[in-house]
């Protein structure tokens, strides 16, 4: 057959696809040629084989839907599944994703090395032998379903449930999970974020109560990052194409970074401060803005709740808008650019550019902070804070490219049940300390556990390395060693980690093609949901022969987690008499488990709006739709719904208080959106919060007890952080006041492009790209040291010490180092992810722990010939090791950047080498743990938390209460 | 408007877009099927400028796809060809494995495939071009910093880009006309050695991948840049030619140059024709040889087995089918050198002196221009090299036939000693002068301090010190004929080595 005629044929161009009535995906070149193959013909496309070439054989395949589940982005993808051989033979990009727009980044077409990995875990593994002795036998799912069951119970019927705990790194969906916890009726979700991004998202809840940002890049005129988003974070690939597509079209970029990384390459501004000094230079903008007058007044004027401020903190002026701007230019005006330069070390100049690029954005202002300087520094959240007060003076919020509040882009649409909420509360991840820490105290768990305040009977570490991720991973060691604190713990993971050796079961559970999920991300202004899948199940029912449990169709016996939850829960309570069994419960057919099929059917069909009509458009059922396209767009640009105004139906019997917050006693509207919201309080009377008086029009307003963006935060003054009332600069850990002679800081949590976390250890194309974290040394700091690239240097730690090669370059500010995450993998015998870990041994004597390097990676036979090609040694050090946890006293999240001194190596240290004194680490524990101010000491109402604050599986009202015995210890403390 | 039949691809990298993801490099791996260890397309990263003005730079790295392709010319079969379409593909199953295209190229962009053994690519996407699909590379990249189309087409956005904006190319005075283009690439990416390469083995993230036939990019002490510029990532890169490539330019120097020398001897009468020297000794001596260099090149091969298809499948263009030819015609003349007994007839070997010379001059000397081929490795592009392989080629083969002669031809020791001194002097001193001269490119400069002062330092003096001893051989005896023949294998395998490491990439 000639090329003409195979063109006609199953050419995806653009004449050929039109001509047969088919969809035409316009590639990026904007020429004929399709980026993808038309979906109508996902069923049975003709490609030419690559490896056959120049030959034409021809191979069909079926294309199928799913996400990545490498990070939280989930960009969609289309696994192709060759229809001879029934394997996958490649991932590409989903154009009909909304987030993605068919594009990936590097760790999308290497899902393929991940459920090809000769290393992954295929079957259920008991452990034979000692924790972390590495000796495992196959054990049948049945075996561990009824162990996991009937211990669960116990524990719930004897009262203990806050020894049961979910440990998730990467959720990868939209409180699936959560509702099964509900289901147990337990307060068991403990998170990895505080040492994430808890400061982030504590900077942006004072504010607006939703704790995420979601920039529209696109359409912004003035970027500005305090990350790393051209890289790295959530949400990479869809945020750095639209950073990029507002740069093609004039935006300006504007970065902040200590370090050199990929996304100061386009940045039209790269300030590289010292670490911690972020929120004073954004002050002295502010300030730049406030002094001037450069800032949206009648914005400032309607949203900000400065009333309540006025009232608050000058009681004794008259509280009008004229005497706050007022009082805001007295407050703010030490921040200037000679404060922020003296501060941060860059020059005035460059500040007061930026300054006035900021004040020429208008509402066009797109700012986005994640980790970075949040997750660094003490204080840290007031980076976020501050940055957001940025858009707050632009009136930059929910505008055209301005940021908005995160839940607005976003659908998490109502399941076919929903749990209420638990009626307890577990302490040992929400620890009275720490009242308005945004999310679990998780990093502290072996400390506070070592400290007797309670122990885990069932703990469940989930696509989560703690041992590695966290700080002070020693600690972690001892404590999972430890039966008497850990009980059982059951490892869920595709893939081996260090965490995984401590467990007593290792679950192996599906990777992106292997699972269902569904998720929706504030990728930009728009609402869309997309659906994870296991892909061979939805071509066999596709085909008609639908498949009842995804072991049928998964490699070995991987399972996923939707099934076996629910699997699991019905187990523990199989007869129903905890009432437990009725939120795992099929609703078509009564008295079974609920099946895949119709949890999601039932989401598809009732709870996302205009998706029934679209899928019927199509011809399909909404499952068949979603099944077959992957992805549908609910919502389009999603506009300020804080303007929007509140209707008079929902405000028959209101009642506004003196700041203008309007509560009524109307009930609230079952919505099919069930994203969480903070729930600010009702008033006295019971009625609801509704919206906020704005100019006599009641409009929607934020979802914040005063109803508008809060400049002022009651809750920060009311639970004993007065001084933080207002947005301000907190002096970090770090800054050089606190830092003893030759400390200097390290910054140690920059990712790169082609990682993420643990987790993409087990692609060989990413090892290859990437496999090690030298330590980044300005020239001026390597002269001093008398180091060069690639000489070896001892980085000592408050707790311990590492070795490590030094990568000498003009990255990095003089003064300070930086050593990349990811790298530094680790495993104690000869089995474990052989392309990236390096086998060590670990030594303990008393409360030192040491590890060093035992055999370095190398190429392995196995069923993959590319591991006889491994070429790679160096895989890096693990420095997370010798970092204590220093928990922020009001976000809780962990602040990463450590105080360390440099030296050359001694003789006979070795690259990898660390010791720690875990003894250190519980003392500097508890120095950091004095820095807080408990509930029992400060909460204003006897609460342990602000009840109205965002909080994963939040409890009933009433399980909020301190108890007794605290508030009467309480009281005779004060 | 409907494209123009058959367009002409070309592509744009548009550098002001990459983000250094490398999801371009994931997505070809995929699509191809290409082992780790090697790969068709990377991301190179170079940091410029110093603390607080620096930045980081990216070029997306792989084939030209050069409308003057050296490596087609190169190639012996035709299994690196170019389409009508301008795309430069290649064929699996007629490559033979000799690395020619390897070494002509001016960019490194062509591996050998640790899997199948043959030489490999970019090569457009070509299976995806033909369905009406861009390549893989381009749908993948999320801020579509690649593009192709028909420079040709006025409404494409490829023709808009290379007419309007400035675009710069890789090497363009190696006049391949690349049809890559890119728009905002750093010099410091673009000159191979504009970067300094980093110490201690390692660059940012990754280490480089040190070995006996790797090289490491970078320059080396400083850049070649004013911008202060380090070489932040690179992918390992291999030599296409090793030890088998050098030995077999000192075999066929000797298989030459025994003919080349004894038959003159003949002709002006200083060596009687019926001396066994002249009947056997000599065309056996350059017989061996011819098989042994015929055994090396055909071992070199990844794929000996194929090696008839540089006959069958002859590229003329080549010069590794040219000198096959050569090669064969002088085994001819030899070999009915030594059968004319056979024949019967006494004025063989007399008639055959006169295709016989100049073919055995061919075959000494065609590896200039098969080296030649190669424009990039700077090294080799040296006008004296034809005269070189002469001289090496009078240098062995006069000492071997010294050697030879005291058994055989005891009269004409002492001329041939003289003989294979003069042309050892010469040699040398041309070496020298070369070597002493500033040389007009970095690139040059670069090789040729890695043959006297680097990596092959060792070979090379023991080599020119072999050989200038040898040039005394006429007053300290015969068995000093041994050393320049040698010195001889150790020059050439630090020339051949040498000209191979100056980084393209």
């Amino acid at each position: 057959m000639s090329v003409q005629e195979l063109g006609r044929r199953v050419s995806a161009a653009r004449a050929e696809t039109e001509a047969r009535g088919e969809t035409f995906y316009p590639g990026t070149s904007r020429i004929h040629l399709a980026a993808f193959p038309p979906k109508e013909r996902w069923d049975d496309w003709v490609e030419l084989d690559s490896r056959a070439w120049p030959e034409r054989r021809e191979r069909r395949y079926a294309l199928v839907p799913t996400t990545c589940f490498n990070c939280e982005s989930a960009c969609g993808l289309l696994a192709y599944v060759d229809k001879d051989s029934l394997q996958i033979r490649k991932f590409e990009g989903n154009p009909e994703h909304p987030g993605s727009r068919g594009r990936n980044c590097a760790k999308g077409p290497a899902t393929l090395n991940q459920i090809t990995d000769p290393d992954r875990i295929l079957h259920p593994l008991k452990r034979a032998g000692a924790r972390g002795e590495g000796r495992w036998v196959q054990v049948t799912w049945d075996e561990v379903l009824d162990h996991l069951a009937a211990r669960i119970r116990r524990a719930i019927v004897e009262g203990r449930r806050n020894e049961i705990m979910y440990h998730v790194g990467r959720p990868g969906e939209d409180g699936f999970t959560e509702r099964i916890l509900a289901a147990w009726g337990i307060d068991g979700h403990n998170s990895h974020t505080n040492i994430c991004s808890s400061s982030a998202r504590a900077g942006y809840a004072f504010w607006m109560g939703i704790d995420r940002p979601s920039p529209d890049y696109a359409n912004a005129d003035v970027i500005l990052l305090i990350s790393a988003h051209l890289e790295s974070g959530h949400y990479f690939n869809p945020h750095a194409q639209r950073i990029m597509e507002a740069k093609q079209k004039g935006a300006k970029v504007i970065v902040l970074d200590t370090r050199m990384s990929n996304t100061t390459t386009h940045a039209d501004h790269w300030l590289a401060p010292y670490p911690g000094s972020e929120a004073a230079i954004l002050l002295a903008i502010a300030n730049h803005l406030i002094q001037h007058g450069r800032y949206n007044r009648e914005f400032v004027r309607r949203w900000w709740n400065w009333a309540e401020y006025m009232s608050a903190e000058h009681p004794d002026v008259l509280a009008t808008f004229a005497n706050f701007e007022h009082a805001l230019k007295e407050t703010y005006r030490d921040y200037t650019f000679e404060y922020a330069a003296a501060e941060s070390g860059v020059e005035a100049s460059a500040i007061e550019d930026i300054a006035r690029l900021v004040a020429s954005a208008g509402t066009r202002l797109a700012t986005h902070t994640w980790r970075s300087a949040g997750s660094g520094n003490l204080g840290g959240w007031e980076v976020a804070r501050c940055l957001f007060m940025l858009n707050a003076l632009m009136g930059a919020v929910a505008t055209e490219g301005g940021t908005y509040p995160n839940a607005w882009n976003k659908f998490v649409p109502r399941p076919i049940h929903v749990p209420p909420h638990p009626r307890t509360w577990n302490e040992l991840s929400w620890p009275d300390e720490y009242p308005l820490a945004m999310f679990e105290m998780s990093f502290l768990l072996p400390h506070l556990l070592k400290e007797g305040r309670g122990r885990l009977d069932v703990y469940f570490t989930r696509v989560y390395n703690p041992v590695w991720t966290n700080p002070d991973g020693f600690s972690w060691i001892e404590m999972l060693k430890d039966e008497s604190l850990v009980g059982l713990h059951v490892a869920l993971t595709p893939t081996w980690s260090e965490t995984a050796y401590f467990a007593d079961y290792v679950l192996p559970m599906g990777h992106a093609s292997e699972r269902h999920d569904i998720h929706s991300y504030e990728t930009h202004t728009g609402q869309w949901i997309a659906l994870r899948q296991p892909i061979f199940r939805a071509l066999r029912e596709r085909l008609g022969d639908p498949v009842g449990d995804t072991r049928e169709v998964n490699p070995g016996e991987v399972w996923e987690e939707n099934e076996f939850w629910i699997e699991l829960t019905w187990r523990i309570d199989p007869t129903g008499e905890l009432g437990i069994r009725q939120y795992v419960e099929s609703v078509e057919i009564p008295g079974t488990t609920l099946g895949l099929d119709e949890y999601y059917r039932y989401i598809f069909e009732n709870s996302v709006p205009g998706l029934p009509a679209r899928a019927a458009a199509a011809g399909t059922t909404p499952l068949e739709f979603m099944r077959r396209f992957g992805a549908y767009e609910i919502r389009a640009c999603v506009g300020a719904l804080h303007e929007e105004p509140v209707p008079a139906s929902e405000l028959a019997d209101s009642m506004e208080n003196r700041f203008g917050r309007v509560h009524t006693t109307a009930p609230a509207r079952l919505s099919p959106n069930i994203v969480p919201l903070p729930t600010p309080a009702p008033d006295e009377a019971g009625r609801r919060p509704v919206g906020v008086n704005v100019d006599g029009q009641v409009l929607r307003g934020f979802p914040t007890p005063s109803g508008r963006l809060e400049f002022y935060s009651s809750t920060l003054a009311g639970w004993g952080w007065r001084e933080h009332a207002i947005p301000t600069y907190v002096k970090s850990h770090v800054h050089p006041a606190r830092l003893a002679d030759g400390e200097m800081p390290l910054i140690s949590t920059f990712r790169l492009p082609v990682h993420i976390h643990t987790r993409s250890a087990n692609a060989k194309w990413l090892d290859e790209i990437a496999h090690t974290n030298p330590l980044w040394l300005h020239p001026s700091d390597a002269a001093r040291l008398r180091v060069q690239t690639g000489d070896l240097v001892r980085v000592t730690t408050r707790i311990g010490h590492l070795v490590v090669k030094a990568w000498v370059t003009e990255g990095i500010r003089p003064g300070v180092v930086a050593c990349s995450h990811h790298m530094g993998r680790w495993k104690l015998s000869d089995d474990g992810q052989r392309q990236m870990m390096r086998t060590v041994a670990l030594r303990q004597s008393g409360t030192e722990w040491d590890l060093a390097t035992t055999r370095s990676v190398a190429p392995f036979e196995s069923a993959d010939p590319d591991t006889r090609r491994i070429w790679w040694t160096d895989v890096g050090v693990h420095q997370n090791l010798a970092f204590p946890v220093q928990p922020d006293p009001v976000s809780g999240m962990h602040c990463w950047h450590q105080a360390v001194r440099v030296i050359k190596a001694e003789v006979g240290d070795r690259q990898g080498d660390i010791a720690v004194d875990i003894a250190r680490s519980h003392e500097i524990f508890k120095e950091w743990m004095q820095l807080a101010r408990p509930a029992a000491r400060y909460s204003p109402d006897r609460t342990r938390r602000p009840y109205w604050l965002l909080r994963p599986l939040k409890p009933a009202r009433d399980v909020y209460r301190l108890s007794l015995v605290e508030t009467a210890t309480a009281g005779a403390i004060r | 408007m409907l494209p123009r039949v058959p367009p002409r691809w070309t592509k744009v990298i548009d550098q002001t877009r990459c983000i250094g993801c490398h999801a371009c490099t994931t997505a070809c791996k995929s699509e191809n099927h290409v082992p780790l260890s090697v790969t068709r397309t990377y991301v190179k990263a170079v940091e410029i400028g110093r603390f607080p003005q620096a930045r980081r730079v990216f070029q997306v790295t792989r084939c030209n796809q050069c409308a003057s392709a050296p490596c087609v010319t190169a190639c012996p079969t035709s299994a690196m060809f170019k389409r009508p379409d301008g795309i430069v593909d290649f064929d699996t199953r007629s490559c033979v494995g000799c690395k020619a295209c390897i070494a002509a190229c001016p960019y490194d962009a062509i591996f050998i495939n640790p899997e199948n053994r043959t030489a490999e690519k970019c090569n457009f996407c070509a299976h995806r071009i033909d369905m009406g699909l861009e390549p893989a590379c381009v749908v993948v990249c999320p801020t579509g910093a690649l593009i192709v189309g028909d420079v040709g087409d006025p409404s494409s956005s490829v023709g808009a880009i290379i007419s309007r904006e400035p675009v710069t190319v890789r090497r363009p005075e190696m006049e391949t006309q690349p049809q890559v283009f890119y728009k905002g690439a750093h010099p410091a990416t673009l000159d191979p050695l504009a970067a300094g390469r980093p110490a201690g083995g390692l660059f940012m993230w990754s280490e480089q991948q040190p070995g006996p036939q790797m090289v490491v990019s970078g320059h080396v002490p400083l850049t070649n840049n004013s911008a202060a510029a380090l070489l932040a990532y690179d992918v390992p890169h291999r030599v296409p030619w090793d030890w088998r490539v050098s030995l077999y330019t000192w075999t066929k120097s000797i298989a030459a140059g025994t003919y080349l020398v004894a038959a003159p001897l003949v002709l002006v009468g200083a060596l009687d024709s019926g001396n066994s020297l002249w009947q056997w000794g000599a065309p056996i001596s350059a017989l061996l040889f011819l098989v042994l260099t015929g055994a090396l090149l055909i071992a070199d091969l990844e794929h000996p087995e194929r090696f008839y298809l540089i006959f069958t499948r002859a590229q003329w263009g080549s010069w590794l089918v040219r000198g096959a030819f050569l090669i064969t015609g002088y085994a001819a003349i030899l070999t009915l050198h030594l059968a004319a007994p056979l024949i019967g007839s006494a004025q063989l070997r007399q008639a055959l002196i006169a295709p016989g010379i100049p073919l055995a001059l061919m075959t000494a000397v065609y590896t200039a221009y098969l080296f030649n081929q190669a424009r990039a490795r700077a090294l080799w592009q040296n006008t004296l090299l034809p005269a070189h392989l002469a001289m090496q080629a009078l240098v062995a083969g006069a000492a071997v036939l010294a050697l030879a002669s005291v058994w055989l031809a005891p009269a004409v020791v002492l001329l041939l000693l003289r003989i294979m001194a003069g042309a050892a002097g010469l040699h040398v001193l041309l070496i020298w002068g070369e070597a002493m001269v500033r040389h007009q490119t970095a690139h040059r400069r670069f090789a040729t301090r890695e043959m006297v002062a680097g990596r092959y330092a060792a070979y090379f003096w023991a080599g020119m010190a072999a050989m200038t001893v040898g040039v005394l051989a006429p007053w300290l005896g015969v068995a000093l004929a041994a050393l320049p023949l040698l010195g001889l294998m150790a020059y050439e395998h630090a020339y051949v080595q040498a000209g191979q490491v100056t980084p393209l990439a």
